[in-house]
């Protein structure tokens, strides 16, 4: 892979569900090694977006690029073993599972031990069972959670369950981790907190990171660059103080933030 | 294959077609409501066959525990008809009250509903075996001469070349025409079927607006139970009741309906009854045999290719 | 009671406890990836229908079925009817399998329906008489444990353990959130659609066994209530834990032997020993609804287990 490849090319990227345009013709690219911010006010389309880059719905138009290759069609399962890792909106732990075994599953794509070998309890197969293991609980250390391990995850406190996400999306050793709402529900201390632990993590893991934030300040302190989206369509690209300034995301997003008169429906400004 | 025979054929699986419709639409009522498949409506249509059959003064067979009994009197078909809906619909409405409402109430799966009802069809059905056996029961013959003297069969064709069809088929056929017209009259122009229309578009909103859910909910399991029970006691006339499993495979049937049609479209199920009936009027007479395979076959070929069926809609996945 | 005399009299019960435990077990796999199939019946008919027709069929002697039969032969026809099963598993799996929820139990519902009016149709299955005179490999109902018990212990131990380690935890994060597990490199169909053969496979294996066992083999081996049988093992039992499926499947056998001699005390009014003796699928039916309603997870729960050790930790403190 040459230098000027793209890490993650998303090329005109559109998506139509019946009569609503999701998203809307939406191109930009991911350097490798980023922290790339995804804003936009809520029905923005970022979360589609984070769907098509993760196989679970396919575009109606365009396509996504990791490393040179297009993966727009593969499957979700597929795309996690070529290293792009999610965490959700509404956290889709396994609910009735254990925090060491949600991390512990995420280890499945390296992992190689088949069935049999595993049931009968081979050597290798152990072996690897006790690495698995060690890993998930290495994990859960960093996101201060082994202290919980055999707790259900449905049972942890809601802030504890956002981390069990991250922690279940590092076990897949992915190059490119999507988080999506990391900060959910949580107070300014914490986002402080959670900002400065994603940094922590692209240097720890090698790691390119794109996040979508409702939390406007969090993005700007903490990214490199920052695309806007609108009713599905990309109104600004560009590092976060040029994209602060910038009119048309003022009008679409920040200043309906500011307002307080949240009766007013939001109408599209067509330049 | 001549005209005559056509026609015969074509009525004859409009009158069974409009049938499953009437069961079908059992199921689309609770389904479009409650988003739950309530596998004890086969039973439910059972009951209603065999409460008509009561209601008629017949006595019970040899077997059961309720050999011979009878009731002391006997009701003239129409009315032990209608009565023995209404009777399956309070059965209907003990189901729910039962069985769903406190799965309900807990949020439960739609799959744990689907599994109580299936018990709850398996202990109806075998209670009905437990109680009068596994006999087969006819309505009384002449059931239509309460309205004077009707022939048997009528006479489509000519005197030469004779295309009867029975008198009971044609006048079950126009019946569930007009419960079929009925009941979209009911849902699309009374203020309780906007009041059901709403619950199922958006239960949430609809309590919010007034509306009493829990008790419309209580009136859509009513008016299941009694299409049930009605379109239980019409086969029973067309047919006859051959023991108490036969609304089970009716039920599995229905099922096979409503898929095709698309899960929770009133229309669809109707269009999905006559599509299935006429498809088993069709079937060659070699292959008798294999009709019932016919739904069933088309059941899993609907849920291979296209799921939501003719005119159901497609579930949204929300992530 | 001498040793002698129980086992004579409850040998074929309790082969029915083992086989019924077993073929819980064959529901408990797709379950496990969180798939209600109900067509364990299917493939139970199909196995029987393998081994009925090959004893009295193909595998002659002189123009007769072998009596008695060998127990090497036996053992091959159920090695083959889980390999056929196992085919129109994965055939039948990879089409259905993209369903999910109430789809795919309809789904399996329609498959066991048109293989029983196949069954009820096809010269070869005998049509509605269905086949008769299975040879048996063994002189006593009991000596089919040597088969039966075997195959229960492997199975019980196969499932025990595929819940720790790669393969199973996959089934259970599937089961969990599919849409989650896919996203974390899990392949749900793959997965599914194995849980599904192997259950299947299983299924046929038992119905190979029950053939001889019960000497006849007909349509009404694979019916919806077959369906609703095992269904009550599994949900009674425990859905949750392998040892569940396994003790609903045996007392659910056990039970109407159980009623039934209670049924034969005498001063007992009519109606309710007939109740009794012929209630077995009320009784089932009843269970359902209840343990759907009030113990969705089974009666055997791995809390229970929880709790256990828990107390005894406490004890050892």
């Amino acid at each position: 892979m040459s230098d000027s490849t793209p890490f993650l090319k998303v090329n005109s990227v559109t998506r139509r569900f019946g009569g609503v345009v999701a998203v809307d013709n939406v191109s930009f690219e991911l350097q490798r090694g980023e922290l790339f911010g995804l804003i936009g006010p809520n029905g923005a389309g970022k979360t589609t977006l984070f769907n098509i880059i993760t196989g679970l719905t396919a575009p109606t138009a365009g396509q996504i690029n990791f490393r040179g290759q297009d993966i727009t069609r593969f499957p979700p399962h597929r795309i996690a073993t070529l290293g792009i890792a999610r965490t959700f909106q509404n956290i889709r732990l396994w609910s009735n599972l254990s925090a060491l075994q949600n991390v512990m599953i995420a280890r499945h794509t390296h992992t190689r031990v088949g069935v049999v070998s595993g049931v009968l309890g081979l050597p290798g197969a152990a072996a690897e069972e006790r690495k698995t293991r060690e890993r998930a609980l290495e994990i859960l250390e960093l996101l201060g959670l082994v202290d919980r391990l055999d707790e259900r995850s449905r049972n942890l406190s809601y802030g504890d369950q956002r981390r069990l996400e991250i922690a279940r999306a590092l076990a897949l050793e992915p190059q490119l981790l999507l988080l999506d709402e990391p900060a959910a529900g949580m107070n300014p201390n914490e986002k402080q907190t959670l900002s400065d632990f994603i940094r922590q993590l692209r240097e720890q893991f090698d790691l390119t990171i794109l996040i979508i934030e409702h939390h406007v300040p969090l993005v700007m302190g903490l990214c490199n660059r920052v695309a806007v989206l609108d009713f599905g369509e990309l109104i600004a690209l560009g590092d976060p103080f040029q994209v602060q300034n910038d009119p048309a995301v003022i009008e679409a997003y920040l200043g309906d933030e500011t307002a307080l008169d949240k009766t007013k429906p939001r109408t599209r400004v067509r330049k | 294959m001549d005209f005559g025979h056509l026609l015969q054929q074509i009525l004859n699986g409009l009158s069974i077609g409009s049938v499953y419709a009437i069961f079908a639409l059992g199921y689309t009522l609770v389904f479009s409501i409650l988003r739950i498949i309530n596998l004890s409506h086969g039973a439910v249509f059972t009951l209603g066959a065999y409460f008509t059959y009561t209601l008629t003064g017949e006595p019970f067979g040899f077997n059961g525990v309720l050999a011979r009994a009878a009731l002391p009197f006997g009701l003239p078909f129409p009315l032990a008809m209608l009565t023995g809906g209404l009777v399956a619909g309070l059965v209907g409405v003990a189901i729910e009250r039962f069985a769903f409402r406190p799965l309900r109430e807990r949020g439960a799966d739609p799959l744990l509903t689907l599994v109580s009802s299936l018990g709850v069809a398996v202990v109806l059905v075998n209670v009905i075996q437990y109680l009068v056996g596994a006999e087969i029961y006819s309505y009384p013959g002449n059931v239509l001469n309460t309205f004077g003297n009707v022939p048997a069969a009528i006479n489509f064709g000519s005197d030469t070349n004779a295309i009867p069809v029975r008198t009971v088929q044609i006048v079950i056929f126009i019946f569930s025409l007009i419960i079929l017209a009925l009941l979209t009259y009911f849902i699309n122009r009374t203020k309780i079927g906007k009041a059901l229309r709403a619950i199922a578009e958006d239960p949430v909103t609809a309590s919010l607006l007034g509306i009493n859910v829990d008790r419309f909910v209580l009136l859509t399991f009513f008016l299941s139970g009694f299409l049930g029970g009605l379109a239980g006691t019409l086969v029973g006339l067309s047919v006859s009741i051959a023991g108490p499993y036969f609304g089970i495979a009716f039920g599995l049937k229905g099922l096979a309906v409503i898929v095709l049609g698309g899960l929770g479209s009133i229309p669809g199920a109707m269009l999905g009854g006559l599509i299935i009936g006429l498809a088993e009027a069709f079937v060659p007479a070699e292959l008798v045999a294999y009709k019932e395979v016919i739904a069933f076959a088309l059941l899993f070929l609907i849920l291979l290719i296209r799921p939501r069926g003719l005119l159901g809609r497609a579930a949204a996945q929300k992530v | 009671m001498s040793m002698n005399e129980f086992l004579s009299t409850y040998g074929a019960l309790i082969v029915g406890m083992v086989l019924a435990a077993i073929l819980a077990l064959s529901l408990y796999l797709p379950l496990m990836a969180g798939q209600l199939s109900l067509a364990s019946p299917g493939f139970y008919a199909l196995g029987g229908y393998i081994a009925a027709v090959l004893s009295t069929k193909v595998l002659l002697q002189n123009g007769q079925a072998i009596s008695p039969f060998p127990v090497h032969l036996l053992l091959f026809e159920m090695l083959l009817a889980g390999i056929i099963a196992g085919l129109l598993a994965v055939l039948v799996g990879v089409l259905a399998l993209r369903l999910r929820g109430i789809y795919l139990a309809l789904a399996t519902i329609a498959f066991v329906e048109i293989l029983r009016v196949l069954s009820l149709n096809l010269d070869i299955t005998g049509g509605a008489i269905g086949i008769f005179s299975i040879p048996q490999p063994f002189t006593n109902a009991i000596q089919y444990l040597l088969i039966a018990a075997p195959l229960l212990l492997l199975s019980a131990a196969f499932v025990y353990r595929l819940e720790r380690v790669r393969a199973g935890r996959a089934l259970l994060a599937i089961r969990e959130d599919e849409l989650a597990a896919d996203t974390m490199g899990i392949n749900p169909t793959f997965y599914k659609v194995a849980a599904f053969t192997l259950g299947a496979a299983l299924a046929s294996m038992v119905g190979a066994l029950s053939a001889h066992f019960l000497n006849t083999w007909n349509a009404r081996q694979g019916t919806f209530d077959a369906s609703i049988a095992y269904l009550a093992f599994v949900l009674v039992g425990g859905s949750r834990t392998f040892l569940g499926p396994i003790a609903g499947g045996m007392l659910l056998t056990a039970l109407p032997e159980f009623l039934r001699a209670v049924a034969g005390i005498g001063g007992l009014p009519g109606w309710l020993s007939q109740f009794l003796r012929e209630g077995r699928l009320i009784i089932d039916g009843l269970l359902i609804v209840l343990v759907t309603i009030y113990f969705p997870q089974g009666l055997i729960t791995p809390d229970l287990f929880k709790r256990r050790r828990k107390a005894a930790e406490k004890k050892e403190s």
